[in-house]
């Protein structure tokens, strides 16, 4: 573990956005964007960090990196990912999240209406982005947008775990999951019944005699005992978040997947069985029946190929071939590269990428040749001469 | 003096409400070396407690492998559970309109007063907040003492009773927990757990406004502890001149304990997420407390709980 401070100041950033779509009646909660600041009580650079698909600004991945960055000298500003419900439903011009240069233009905007409402008393010296997983697939757009729009003027761009075509990525991690919990409802509950009896089992052999956090945390690692066990888990998690992004999507573009535009919803309806005809549909049916029906329709010169092809980190080529300011860390054994995605990274990026041998998605976040390989990178060091 | 208090909480409320562009306000900091020197400490805990149970899981898979009637730790513990014993992912929720309502209400009044009042509390020494804490904890031991009894798990109500009586006297009325220093740590436990003790089932899932998730059982249980306490009226605390600070400073108590946000997630299925893992936990500590009997068959079909 890298070394880190005793204690990081922090500020919660609640917004209205001037965009903001109207907020349907049962997503009430999620209409203000929420960013977290860390600031330094003297003029610093500003690193923006953008959270993984589905995720908030604030969770535990996203601490780490806080604790580094701010540890290191910066002011930090941690944002949702795009594909967060809250940012979905606050900062999103359309509701359907997962084009990636849409959801740029959208953190694009966002990011110049936070940093223009910050206290006048976080004096900001230069910006520069992070972002893990998709995050960091964001982050790039993010600059090749402000590259023309001048309007941040950020300037280095470190990339996490990036994936490069998003769409085959997230088939990777739908195939993981019909592979290890099933392809439906049935592979969940088999999954839920068998977790269930083991926590039951512990709990009952272990004499305590509250079910706490502690507890659980033991058992997690009692009942994660293999790598499929594992894969289970993350297959699960991603699922869980895109139930969420293809719920508020169908809403929005009002496609019927499973919202009847005419009969949406309200406070006091069971979501329940929306929720689990949901988990049962791969991202695939996001794709088919929300995402290219709501795109095609704006885009009349638009093809289900080309948004594909509108979806991979090669869009911006050019830019992460020839501008020095694009950064990259990632692993050998990434779930969400294959080889070709690898060595298209390593070909476009040269020096400018660091490929760990280990760690896997995102494992390697928070140890210290990680966080002194990003700090380097992020502050113009890399690539570092030979000791 | 309680006008005050009442105007600052409704200043408060209302600074919370009110419908500016931006709100920037400060949450408590993070630590985030003392944190992972805490989580090291604990990791080195689990790996001892998680080769203890895994040696004990094995032992009783094995054991059970020989024998389908073979039993777990002893002669008179019951069967493993297996995946069939587990309850459907359906819950009860007869009472699911109002219960909507409610987990709105409650998550409104957290985010504009219960959260932060308790964030401003936090700012307080950390003395401070232990002793206020430990003293609710030392009050809370007289109902545990009580529904121990009723449970007839008596080596559980003499802890609960010894450490009534050394946080009374050694730890000065309760500010300190001398008890826990002296390795006799603090379980709580209510009527709620009684009922279920004596074989009540959960009963629908409950939404309790102000209080949050709940079952039918844990809301009776609820009410039968501040009943119990408000009977006994320890130090006059219930019904002398300070009690209607005494809720109030309890609750904030609680509240700056609880690491939970309303809707921190942002998913439209948090109702359903917090709804199914409260009443697995409780149907699991269920299972704990009937460790001697042989689990009963869910009835096929049956949302969980009922």
């Amino acid at each position: 573990m890298a070394p880190l401070p005793a204690k990081v100041p922090l500020y919660e950033i609640n917004m209205t956005l001037p965009w903001r779509l109207p907020v349907p009646e049962i997503l009430w909660f999620d209409g203000k964007l929420r960013v977290w600041l860390s600031a330094q009580d003297k003029p610093a650079p500003l690193a923006i960090v953008i959270s993984g698909t589905g995720s908030d600004g604030n969770n535990k991945t996203i601490s780490v990196l806080r604790a580094a960055l701010y540890g290191a000298g910066y002011h930090v500003l941690t944002m949702p990912s795009p594909t967060f419900s809250g940012f979905i439903v606050s900062a999103s011009s359309t509701g359907v999240a997962g084009d990636l240069m849409q959801d740029g233009h959208d953190l694009y905007a966002a990011m110049q209406e936070i940093i223009a409402h910050l206290p006048r008393k976080v004096r900001i010296t230069d910006i520069d982005l992070l972002g893990f997983s998709l995050g960091g697939a964001n982050a790039a757009i993010v600059k090749s947008i402000d590259a023309s729009e001048g309007k941040l003027k950020l300037h280095r761009v470190v990339m996490i775990n990036p994936p490069v075509s998003l769409f085959s990525s997230v088939g990777r991690l739908d195939r993981l999951f019909s592979a290890t919990i099933g392809p439906g409802e049935m592979g969940v509950d088999l999954l839920y019944r068998r977790l269930y009896a083991q926590l039951a089992n512990l709990y009952r052999a272990s004499d305590r005699l509250e079910l706490d956090e502690n507890f659980i945390l033991t058992a997690a690692a009692v009942t994660l005992k293999t790598d499929a066990e594992f894969s289970q888990a993350i297959a699960l998690a991603y699922r869980l978040q895109l139930v969420d992004m293809f719920f508020i999507g169908d809403l929005y573009a009002k496609t019927g997947v499973v919202i009847d535009p005419e009969h949406r919803p309200k406070v006091g309806d069971s979501l329940e069985d929306i929720q689990r005809d949901l988990r049962a549909k791969p991202f695939a049916d996001y794709f088919t029946r929300v995402f290219a029906p709501y795109y095609l329709k704006r885009r009349p010169e638009a093809t289900s190929a080309s948004l594909i092809a509108a979806n991979r980190l090669d869009i911006i080529a050019d830019a992460l071939r020839s501008d020095g300011d694009y950064y990259a860390q990632t692993n050998s054994n990434d779930l969400i590269l294959n080889r070709r995605e690898l060595d298209w990274l390593q070909d476009t990026l040269g020096s400018r990428i660091v490929v760990y041998d280990h760690g896997g998605h995102l494992g390697e976040i928070g140890d210290r040749q990680q966080v002194a390989d990003m700090l380097d990178m992020l502050a113009g060091r890399w690539p570092r001469s030979a000791p | 003096m309680k006008t005050a208090v009442v105007m600052s909480v409704g200043l408060l409320a209302l600074s919370g409400c009110a419908s500016q562009m931006v709100s920037i306000r400060t949450v408590p900091a993070q630590t985030p070396a003392a944190d992972t020197a805490a989580a090291l400490a604990n990791a080195a805990a689990f790996a001892e407690a998680v080769a203890t149970e895994s040696a004990a899981e094995s032992a009783a898979a094995e054991s059970a492998s020989g024998s389908p009637t073979a039993v777990h730790g002893g002669p008179e513990a019951a069967p493993l559970l297996t995946p069939e014993d587990a309850p459907p992912m359906y819950t009860y929720d007869p009472w699911e309109r109002f219960n909507r309502f409610a987990y709105r209400f409650n998550a409104r009044f957290d985010e504009a007063i219960f959260l932060p009042v308790a964030n401003t509390y936090r700012r307080m020494p950390s003395p401070v907040r232990a002793g206020v804490h430990n003293f609710f904890g030392n009050i809370a031991e007289i109902d545990s003492v009580i529904n121990y009894t009723l449970q007839w798990r008596l080596k559980y109500g003499l802890r609960s009773l010894e450490r009534l009586l050394i946080n009374s006297t050694i730890g000065i009325g309760g500010l300190i927990d001398a008890a826990t220093k002296l390795k006799l740590p603090g379980t709580p436990t209510g009527f709620a757990t009684t009922l279920a003790k004596w074989g009540m089932h959960p009963g629908p899932y409950l939404v309790i406004p102000l209080l949050g998730p709940s079952t039918l059982r844990d809301g009776v249980g609820f009410l039968a502890d501040y009943g119990a306490e408000y009977g006994i009226n320890v130090v006059g605390l219930y019904r002398g001149n300070v009690s209607w600070a005494l809720g109030p400073v309890n609750a904030i108590d609680q509240r700056a304990n609880i690491d939970f946000r309303y809707y921190s997630g942002g998913s439209p299925f948090e109702y359903e997420t917090i709804r199914f893992l409260y009443v697995r936990r409780r149907l699991i500590e269920d299972v704990g407390l009937h460790a001697k009997d042989r689990p009963k068959k869910p009835a096929i079909d049956a949302p969980a709980g009922k």
